[in-house]
């Protein structure tokens, strides 16, 4: 019993750290630009099959390629749909529904896509160090300690670019203040494309990260939107603390849901937190209105 | 505002009298005639969701999930407790309602984004909670879904789906009737009240508009009718499963509502007999058909900002009176 309770933490935690990974990635848009991307998880599945097509097509079995191959692909197809779907649409009056349409089609282009490309069956992906640490009765993979080392480290190395680099900079002033960003001379526009290019390639790496535990499939997005939504909005839309608090909280709640209940009842079991936090608090836990 | 309504009504009077007519041509092939009354559901699915999202301004994404809700419902009730199918459909409705209001207090509270998420929320758990045992244990069937239904009855005549005209009358009907529901709202003081409240939310409450009030009963009257013409797809079709909450569907939707035009009332009706018209057409294509769905929303969003409603005003401009022909 105590045993599988350390199991299950150890689990939540991993999740956790992956989850925040993505969430943050999706507060981040909708904390600048407050669009709203449908398409997040499809960009999960897209780093699965990226990871998956270097893999087995071009047989390189070193994770440390893969990461260098995939990340400038998703920044840079994640910064051109940005600039020719989302972009045109801000001058509308309507825009945030339109984007939700835009990105929501997108998304079951993408899909497809994969469909139509890859295939409806699962890809696995190797994993990313063979082995595991056992320490009396608990057995810990490597894999699990590296991809929660790479996840943490993923959202360090984002704080930094926030902080320290200029472009982060201007990211944090165009989420503060809009109008006054565009005043003292920040390129708004190449902020909210560069922020969703940033994003993409938060939940590519995801992607990457997480399939060599589950599996890549065209669908397999969905589940991944669904739950970095709701812990976005648990944590506050557009707060990046918020979102690290609620990823970890949720993804305990999900280890011990799904080890108690049963996998079917962890979707419920998250919504069920949502709409009472969400009834008590509408703004989520360290969410701002406006 | 009469004006307004007569000129609406008489719009809505000549769609309806071209689908009207259309078994003439089309009644004895079957294919097209069960096109027909698909274009008919969704019409009505697609109106209700444009009256929540393009006239009362909320971000509800819920609606493809009170249309499962409303069959399934209605499916269970007339199986399990024999009721006749056409009451079961107004149970159904009022099952979908209620769940609608359910759904809609939450979100009252919440903004744009949010309250996307919670009725997305609905439409992503109505998967696994139909499929579960929670699902088995009302009747759904889990993942097999229900494969008999008794088909419609009404006052002794049976409608049958393979004699379709009939069936299409009946669909008519609904739909005339929900469309003239719609526009009634739409074109009442409710109306005006969603547009001040969707114009400027503390405005309105200010002088006076009760914001909780009109949000609840556009969720309650939307899921009403879309529960109840999900609760007649149940019966004409006569097997359900979760298949329909699949993102294709969704889009299909989606794509009714960019081609008519958001908040462009009758629009959902014309745009829905193009969507499902043309997907139709597509369907030969399998695994590209959604590809090509995906790009066509892209594209539409891009070069149709308000739909074919939008785009014909543009070619005819607006009268003098400063109205515009379609509001």
């Amino acid at each position: 019993m105590f045993v599988e309770i350390i199991d299950v933490i150890i689990s939540g935690m991993i999740n956790g750290s992956v989850y925040a990974l993505m969430a943050v990635g999706l507060t981040l848009i909708y904390g600048v630009s407050k669009a709203f991307n449908f398409a997040y998880g499809s960009f999960y599945s897209m780093g699965g099959y990226l990871a998956w097509m270097i893999f087995s097509v071009a047989v390189i079995n070193s994770y440390f390629i893969i990461f260098i191959l995939s990340i400038p692909v998703l920044l840079v197809l994640g910064y051109l749909i940005e600039k020719v779907l989302v972009a045109p649409l801000r001058k509308r009056d309507d825009w945030e529904i339109k984007v939700m349409m835009i990105t929501l089609g997108l998304a079951l282009l993408l899909d497809n896509s994969y469909q139509v490309l890859f295939g409806a069956r699962m890809k696995s992906l190797p994993s990313i160090l063979e082995g595991s640490l056992e320490i009396g009765e608990f057995i810990l993979a490597y894999q699990d300690i590296v991809i929660f080392i790479l996840s943490i480290g993923g959202i360090l190395l984002f704080r930094w670019f926030l902080n320290n680099t200029r472009t982060g900079m201007s990211v944090r002033a165009v989420a503060q203040n809009p109008a006054g960003a565009q005043i003292v001379g920040i390129p708004k526009e190449f902020v909210f494309s560069a922020t969703f290019a940033i994003s993409t390639v938060m939940v590519g790496t995801g992607g990457i990260l997480l399939a060599q535990k589950y599996f890549v499939t065209p669908t397999g997005g969905w589940d991944i939107l669904v739950k970095a939504w709701v812990i976005t909005a648990f944590g506050g839309m557009g707060s990046i603390k918020g979102s690290l608090y609620a990823a970890f909280i949720l993804g305990m709640l999900e280890a011990f849901v799904g080890w108690y209940f049963g996998m079917t009842w962890v979707l419920i079991a998250l919504f069920a937190v949502l709409l009472t936090t969400l009834a008590i608090r509408p703004q989520g836990l360290m969410g701002k209105w406006g | 505002m009469d004006m307004d309504w007569k000129r609406n009504s008489q719009l809505l009077m000549i769609i309806f009298g071209i689908i009207g007519i259309m078994p003439l041509f089309f009644g004895s092939t079957n294919f097209i005639m069960h096109i027909l009354i698909m274009c008919l559901i969704w019409s009505v699915v697609a109106s209700c969701w444009d009256l929540i999202m393009g006239f009362a301004g909320i971000f509800s994404f819920g609606q493809v999930a009170f249309f499962v809700i409303g069959s399934y419902a209605s499916a269970i009730i007339s199986a399990k407790f024999s009721v006749p199918p056409i009451f079961a459909v107004i149970l159904a409705g009022f099952v979908a309602g209620f769940l609608g209001v359910l759904v809609g207090l939450p979100c009252l509270k919440l903004k744009g984004a949010y309250i996307a998420l919670v009725t997305f929320a609905v439409h992503m758990i109505l998967e696994p909670v139909l499929k579960g045992d929670i699902g088995r244990a009302i009747g759904t069937g889990g993942s097999r879904g229900i494969l008999t239904i008794a088909p419609m009855n009404i006052l002794g005549y049976t409608f049958n789906s393979s004699d379709p005209v009939p069936y299409f009358y009946l669909m008519f009907f609904l739909a005339v009737a929900s469309s003239f529901i719609i526009l009634a709202v739409i074109k009442s003081h409710w109306g005006d009240a969603f547009l001040a409240l969707k114009d400027s939310e503390q405005f309105a409450t200010c002088l006076g508009v009760s914001a909780f009030k009109y949000k609840l009963i556009v969720f309650a009257l939307t899921s009403f009718i879309t529960g109840m013409i999900g609760g007649f797809y149940a019966h004409y079709v006569g097997m359900l499963s979760t298949r329909m909450l699949g993102i294709d569907l969704f889009v299909t939707l989606m794509v009714i509502l960019v081609i008519g035009g958001v908040g462009k009332f009758p629009g959902a009706i014309v745009g829905s007999f193009i969507t499902i018209a043309l997907n139709e057409m597509l369907s030969p294509l399998g695994s590209y058909r959604p590809i090509i769905l995906g790009a066509m929303v892209i594209v539409l969003v891009l070069l149709l900002p308000d739909g074919i409603v939008g785009l014909i005003q543009k070619i005819m401009p607006k009268k003098k009176s400063g109205k515009s022909l379609i509001a």
